[in-house]
């Protein structure tokens, strides 16, 4: 509840800091929504060679994409740790952060809510919707929850990866450089993972799970039989992802104490 | 030239080395990115099929050598300006006897080397072991590709100093400088190559810089580009370097106007 | 009275990172790391009770600034046991934090884009203040501290001065008992100075709140601090009264006459001359006499009172500055102590 009140209250006062640069508030949106429409080109420009990626159709792998961006608008605007080692860390705002009666982790969610990511999603369920009615999808009653589980367990798994990413912070060096690199990769997530070799599956599904942020869900309302078990276990993955996110992070905070200077 | 520069040449490549992390994750997630491309490529184009001009092994060659390139002329300078205009020290950058745009690509420039020897070089062997990669046979296309990634360097610092410095003219340029990078890295022909694209979309690209940082020297290393046309594409690259130093020093001479006349 | 604060062998040691020189050297460290282990603070030892303003001064690197982050919970100890406001700081940190109000003079603790009362409020929900506690505490604080004018306004159109009081009510809302302080007042010209240290014993005389403040600037100390600790290289080197450290380490006195007649320095000390003491003068019309502690003023002065024809005179305290200055000069404050005595026996 506690914690509930303060999402609340922050973000009535990025509001407030917004309205003094709205132009920025529709650059950001509109940055956005460009990032996410060269990956609709990279789509199109495949399907203009080939008729199926691997076994899946145009519609379906927008649908995918559809899919993919509802968790990753939710995932950007609640945990944005961009910049987090050069302002937290280089210019030791970490200190003013753990002098405060919540938790550090989470304070810094707060002091960085972004959102105008939000406006992704809302084009993904937008993308889902039309591509869903090509393909004749019908909605059924479990959609709707099983697209909010599916969903939260896949910003659970941004999450935990991000947060175990970002905790390397607080050893010598800063894996600055590596967040945006990780932004290419989460992508792949969301094509068939079935056309990739061995290596590159199961590091897609068990190291860096991001085939679990896109194919692996989507497949289950596209009703496509051979992810099904994989769609199931989505929750576990974020679960386990998280905790090891989290564990990583406190784990970090702690060698900070330990060894910040 | 001031050796001044050279030293800021010497301690970028120095405090590169110095992040290990960056280093070696850097490597991996290029790897992987050839592979990932690599294996969609050949989902596409069926076994041994062409596409878009290219065979299956020029395609290949292609996405590795133009992923090893981006691990090579990447840098953030858009980022370090647009920072330092924001933080205001580009005043005390801006009253020191250098020129501040000529020291951030030297820093660029540091950066490239130990990229290109450490990132590039290595990264290249790995992915000759893992790939098919045909690599050129004649040294003229090992003597045009190197030449012109010089130019690719070149060419992608000067936009991003030009994306960086756009920080002085609107109030945050985050989103312009997010903007840059993706659309560098699908309009240069590094995630699709140009020929992949529709026409009418090749055809506005190839009036576009971008290519000349990606897809022009992939070309010339595939063997796409041969003989006496490695001349022209190599022309076309001196052409923007040269176009675009003018928006540079505009840019540069605004900057300036702006932050002596009105205090920044 | 309780104690605030309780410290007892409290080390601090870090791993840092040994940079090879050369090109080489920085390959060598692109595979293998050296470290060496710097201690920045040396098993130090010391009790502040309730209600007390301790001054923590020490030159940069002695050590101060990884001791408030001990003492603040950032930072676990190596070694040692330290205990604040009841709590182990690094233990349960959150629960400790509530109870503690922290100024950092070079960070800011407030939004930069959005007026200063809804930082304000914001902390009201981080620290659970409830309403009209806050309202009150609020009220007397900008009343105090003359902030009603800037409440609404966004902290980067805030003067320096106007943003520290507003960092000091954003540390004090929740009405902590026990505040740091870590150099409040640095930047800040000298009326903003003087009403900073106005409001801090203010503070500390109606609620009885300690506060703990490092300062290079040593009139915060003279305005606010009982008791002063010193530390050099990790360790305390003093520990003790500002009153005390004056007389233990002041040298001495100092006398500055203006004659209206012409006196000549030879007269003078031939009229002192059972006395230590030293004469100077620049002429005939103005001399200075340095007196040791253990002389008293008067017995000089009324032997030249009653001799000279005496228009103006000034005696001169040996300040804080100075004594700090000579203490970190002979670099251990036990060896000079030991000189110091050596001085009046022989």
């Amino acid at each position: 509840m506690y914690y509930l009140g303060l999402i609340n209250e922050y973000l009535k006062n990025y509001m407030k800091s917004r309205m003094t640069y709205r132009a920025d508030f529709w650059v950001e949106v509109i940055s956005d929504l460009l990032f996410q429409a060269t990956n609709l080109i990279f789509i199109f420009v495949v399907f203009m060679h080939t008729n199926s990626l691997g076994g899946w159709s145009q519609n379906e792998v927008v649908f995918v994409y559809g899919f993919f961006m509802v968790p990753f608008g939710l995932f950007s605007c609640f945990v944005n740790l961009w910049g987090f080692s050069e302002r937290y860390i280089v210019k030791g705002e970490m200190d003013r952060i753990m002098t405060r009666p919540a938790h550090n982790l989470f304070q810094i969610f707060l002091e960085n809510l972004d959102p105008p990511a939000l406006v992704g999603s809302v084009i993904g369920v937008i993308i889902m919707a039309v591509s869903g009615s090509h393909l004749g999808l019908s909605m059924e009653w479990w959609t709707v929850p099983a697209m909010i589980i599916l969903s939260l367990s896949a910003v659970a798994i941004y999450t935990g990866i991000y947060t175990t990413l970002t905790s390397l912070s607080f050893y010598s060096d800063a894996p600055t450089g590596i967040l945006p690199l990780m932004y290419g990769v989460q992508g792949y997530g969301r094509y068939p993972v079935t056309i990739y070799n061995r290596a590159i599956q199961v590091l897609l599904t068990w190291i860096l799970p991001f085939a679990f942020v896109g194919i692996y869900p989507a497949s289950l309302f596209l009703e496509r039989p051979e992810m099904r078990q994989m769609a199931w276990l989505t929750p576990v993955v974020g679960i386990v992802f998280l905790s090891i996110g989290l564990t990583a992070w406190n784990y970090g905070v702690k060698r900070y104490r330990g060894a910040g200077s | 030239m001031n050796s001044a520069y050279l030293d800021f040449v010497r301690i970028r490549f120095l405090t590169m080395l110095a992040y290990r992390v960056n280093y070696y994750l850097g490597i991996f997630i290029y790897i992987l990115n050839i592979g990932v491309y690599y294996f969609t490529w050949k989902a596409i184009s069926g076994s041994g099929g062409e596409l878009g001009g290219f065979t299956s092994a020029q395609m290949t060659t292609y996405v590795a050598v133009t992923w090893m390139a981006r691990a090579f002329y990447f840098n953030n300078l858009d980022r370090e300006i647009s920072s330092d205009i924001r933080d205001g020290s580009i005043a005390i950058q801006f009253i020191r006897p250098y020129s501040y745009i000529l020291v951030k690509m030297m820093q660029g420039f540091g950066e490239g080397i130990f990229r290109f020897l450490l990132f590039m070089i290595p990264g290249m062997a790995i992915a000759i072991l893992l790939f098919p990669v045909q690599l050129p046979t004649a040294w003229s296309a090992w003597l045009g590709f190197l030449t012109m990634l010089l130019f690719s360097f070149l060419i992608n610092s000067q936009i991003n100093v030009i994306t960086g410095l756009m920080a002085f003219f609107v109030e945050n340029n985050e989103g312009m400088m997010r903007m840059k990078r993706v659309v560098v890295d699908l309009c240069s022909g590094l995630i699709v190559p140009i020929t992949l694209f529709p026409g009418w979309l090749a055809h506005v690209l190839e009036w576009l810089p971008f290519q000349a940082i990606t897809y022009l020297p992939g070309a010339v290393f595939t063997g796409r580009i041969t003989g006496s046309s490695v001349w022209q594409v190599l022309g076309i690259q001196v052409t923007w370097f040269l176009v675009l130093l003018l928006p540079m020093i505009v840019l540069n001479r605004l900057a300036r106007q702006r932050l002596f006349v009105q205090g920044g | 009275m309780h104690a605030a604060i309780e410290v007892q062998d409290l080390r601090k040691t870090f791993k840092v990172q040994r940079n090879r020189e050369g090109l080489k050297g920085a390959f060598q460290d692109l595979f293998k790391r050296e470290y060496n282990e710097v201690a920045a603070v040396k098993d130090i030892s010391f009790t502040i009770p309730e209600g007390e303003i301790c001054g923590y001064i020490g030159e940069n690197g002695a050590g101060k600034s990884t001791t408030i982050k001990m003492l603040t919970g950032i930072l676990v100890p190596t070694s040692g046991t330290l205990k604040v406001g009841g709590y182990v700081p690094f233990l349960e940190r959150e629960k400790f934090v509530k109870n503690i109000g922290v100024v950092f003079g070079q960070r800011s603790q407030l939004w930069w884009d959005i007026g200063v009362i809804e930082s304000f409020q914001l902390l009201r929900k981080v620290y659970q203040v409830p309403e009209q506690d806050f309202k009150r505490r609020l009220d007397e604080l900008t009343e105090r501290l003359q902030l009603q004018d800037l409440l609404s306004r966004p902290v980067r159109k805030l003067s320096l001065g106007q943003r520290m009081r507003c960092e000091l009510v954003a540390a004090l809302l929740h009405n902590p008992s026990i505040v740091f302080l870590d150099e409040p007042t640095i930047g800040l010209d000298i009326v903003v100075k003087s009403e900073i240290r106005d409001f801090l014993k203010s503070m500390n005389q109606e609620y009885g709140t300690t506060i703990l403040l490092t300062t290079h600037d040593l009139q915060d100390i003279e305005a606010l601090c009982s008791r002063v600790i010193m530390l050099d290289d990790g360790r305390v080197i003093y520990d003790g009264g500002l009153d005390d450290l004056k007389t233990r380490w002041g040298t001495g006195r100092e006398v500055h006459f203006q004659f209206g007649k012409a006196t000549r320095k030879d007269k003078l000390e031939a009229w002192t001359l059972d006395l230590p003491v030293k004469w100077s003068a620049e002429n005939d019309m103005a001399a200075k006499v340095w007196i040791p502690l253990d002389t008293n003023v008067s017995d000089v002065l009324s032997r030249v009172v009653g001799q000279a024809d005496i228009t103006d005179i000034k005696i001169i305290e040996t300040n804080t500055d100075d004594i700090v200055r000579s203490i970190y000069q002979s670099g251990s404050a036990v060896r000079s102590e030991t000189e110091w005595k050596e001085g009046i026996t022989s």
